[in-house]
């Protein structure tokens, strides 16, 4: 009866194991890779709004401050998105035909709110607090970008818990000054703080990883 | 091989070989099937819903999940426990059952795996519990019986298959060996990893197979200690005492024993392989099984000792155990863990199929219900009337329970269908020294 298996079988078989073993590891690395790449967590990825709404234009060439349509930012959890009556305080003046203002108009008649996709939703369970931030010194940008030069809103940071834990475990790097907090492309970052607020910072980080400052 | 040799061994390396295998493991075999598929259904409802669909809720934060859990953990602990021991003594009664003692220990860790998993609300993150680099640089809580969990089932998952596949491997060879069907040869010989039955072969096999059965030894100790240890890290006063690990590691022992002895009984009966589990074996088999309900009654008593011993809201929580409203679940702990072993004393009880079946099975049932008085009777009654409820179970519970044992039985008919359930390298090794001295 002819051999059930080839002299080569044996060896084929140690390194189908070895392949195995690096395939493991591979796969293990791969996933490293995976779950930290920008396209995993929709960076530069805009979202279909219901106006195509330009950052670049109104906050970039116009210069109209954050505040303005995130009205709340400063006092509450949410920034906020502004109504169709922030809009309509400028668009009943200028572009009043447009067409693609159409849903501004309409929701400002019927007095809905205008259903924005949101870019940066984060988990139900993180409580993010943005007036917490911005008073304390994290600029807009340090999370959102350059949003003045945005034709279309797009992430540019994960957004990942791993990403929020780089700041808080050490934030002086990423805090500005109060005035400074609304402006865009600010430098340097950090290098100016007071030393009670560096100070400060060294012994608050132990509560900013904390696990209920953030999950409650 | 010589072929008085292979005569030795023929009826069971027939059975994995033979083409058809009979109506009544193709019913049993349905049978159990349906559980598993009962099990796939209780286990999608409890991932859609949640751990709603259970019947647990403040004080009763563990149900049927650990109570499963414990008594899986414990069959899987004893059984290769028992094996272990045989292979280290090299015992004669390890060719019997030493090879389905394994099997029993492997499927019962698969069935246990799945309850830690299950339980956690939300089983799709179970790999949280696993340290590697997450995305939100948190590893996992050392301090957590979660992570504890993990690393006790995986290693117990790891060594109990290690167990039972290196004494397979010599065994495999055979099969492939003797197959009729070129491609069944081929499959079996993958399996054998290229065994060739030299003197090397065999010294690296010994040495091998040793070497994970003394793994065994303290991996049981530790893994059924780290169960009791779940327990003892929390606040509920029943389960916080020191003599817990002892208690789970010796009960699981008398578990462990009675569920090799039903099945040694059920194969030999099953697959007639008297004159391979002989009657010596069956007998030797329910005298430790009596001695090991012997010590579980020991312990019972030491536990009742020791509440007397405790402090007030210890001895309380000992003592609304066997008279409060879960005593039904204590007491049928005692009479089918500790009184109907007591049977085995005769020696015609140990020589009956009938009797062993009954002990094996009732020493399973008592000791399920041991764990059922543990967990849930250890949670006592608070001062609060809103949580003045007593537990029971749901049909997903139930459901979930029953589709385990559904698939514990699949997997024992399936290794009964296509692997030799004696060891036969063992048998013929003992054959040999019988005629040579």
């Amino acid at each position: 009866m002819a051999q059930l298996f080839t002299p080569a079988a044996t060896t084929l078989f140690r390194v189908a194991i070895v392949l195995l073993g690096l395939g493991v590891v591979a796969a293990g690395a791969v996933a490293y890779v995976w779950a930290r790449s920008g396209s995993t967590w929709n960076v530069g990825k805009p979202a279909p709004q219901p106006v195509p709404f330009r950052h670049d234009l109104h906050s970039g060439s116009l210069r109209i401050d954050c505040r303005y349509c995130h009205s709340t930012v400063e006092r509450a959890a949410d920034a906020g998105m502004p109504s169709a009556q922030t809009c309509m305080s400028c668009h009943s003046q200028v572009w009043v035909g447009a067409s693609v203002l159409e849903p501004i108009r309409s929701s400002f008649l019927l007095g809905q709110p205008i259903t924005w996709t949101s870019v940066h939703r984060l988990p139900d369970y993180a409580y993010f607090n943005h007036a917490a931030h911005v008073a304390k010194g994290v600029a807009c940008e340090t999370c959102h970008g350059r949003v003045d030069q945005m034709p279309k809103t797009v992430k540019t940071q994960t957004m990942s818990m791993g990403w929020c834990l780089d700041c808080h475990r050490d934030p002086t790097p990423n805090l500005r000054p109060r005035e400074a907090v609304f402006s865009m492309g600010f430098e340097p970052h950090g290098k100016d703080l007071p030393e009670d607020v560096r100070v400060f910072y060294q012994e608050a980080s132990r509560r900013l990883t904390s696990c209920s400052t953030c999950h409650r | 091989m010589t072929s008085e040799a292979q005569a030795v061994t023929r009826t069971v390396a027939e059975v994995p070989l033979a083409r058809r295998f009979g109506v009544i493991w193709w019913g049993a075999l349905l049978a159990s099937g349906a559980l598993v598929l009962l099990l796939g259904y209780t286990l999608v409802s409890v991932t859609l819903i949640g751990v709603g669909v259970w019947g647990i809720n403040i004080p009763f934060v563990w149900g049927f999940d650990l109570i499963n859990y414990a008594w899986w953990i414990g069959i899987a602990n004893g059984a290769s426990l028992f094996a272990a021991i045989l292979v280290l003594r090299r015992h004669d009664l390890r060719t019997a059952v030493n090879r389905f003692a394994e099997g029993v220990a492997f499927f019962a860790v698969i069935c246990a795996g799945i309850f830690p998993i299950i339980h956690l609300g939300r089983p799709w993150l179970f790999y949280w519990v696993f340290p590697y680099p997450a995305t939100f640089q948190v590893w996992p809580q050392f301090r957590s019986t979660l992570t504890w969990d993990f690393w006790a089932i995986s290693t117990h998952a790891i060594v109990t298959s290690l167990l039972w596949y290196v004494g397979l491997i010599p065994d495999l060879a055979t099969l492939r060996d003797r197959a009729r069907n070129r491609t069944v040869k081929r499959l079996y010989g993958v399996f054998a990893l290229g065994w060739r039955g030299s003197v090397r072969d065999w010294a690296y096999h010994q040495r091998a197979y040793r070497l994970v059965a003394i793994l065994v030894l303290p991996l049981i100790l530790i893994m059924q200690s780290t169960v009791a240890f779940e327990f003892a890290v929390t606040l509920v006063p029943d389960w916080h005492e020191t003599r817990q690990p002892l208690h789970f590691v010796a009960t699981g022992l008398a578990q462990g024993l009675s569920i090799v002895l039903l099945v040694a009984v059920l194969l030999r009966w099953g697959l007639r392989l008297g004159s391979y589990i002989d009657e010596g074996d069956i007998d030797l088999l329910g005298r430790l099984v009596l001695a090991s309900a012997l010590v579980s009654a020991y312990l019972y008593v030491d536990e009742i000792v020791a509440a007397l011993l405790a402090d007030g809201i210890a001895q309380e929580a000992t003592f609304n155990r066997l008279t409060g409203d879960y005593a039904g679940l204590y007491w049928t702990a005692i009479v089918y863990s500790i009184l109907i072993p007591q049977l085995l004393w005769l020696k015609a009880a140990r020589r009956s199929t009938v009797a062993c079946i009954f002990v094996g099975f009732s020493i399973g049932v008592g000791i399920w219900f041991d764990r059922f008085s543990i967990i849930v009777g250890g949670l006592q009654t608070d001062y609060l009337p809103s949580i003045w409820r007593t537990y029971s179970p749901t049909l997903a519970e139930t459901g979930l329970f029953l589709g385990t044992i559904g698939l514990f039985a699949a997997l024992l008919l399936l290794f009964v269908r296509f692997l030799p359930v004696v060891s036969m390298f063992e048998t013929r090794h003992d054959e040999h020294e019988e005629k040579s001295s």
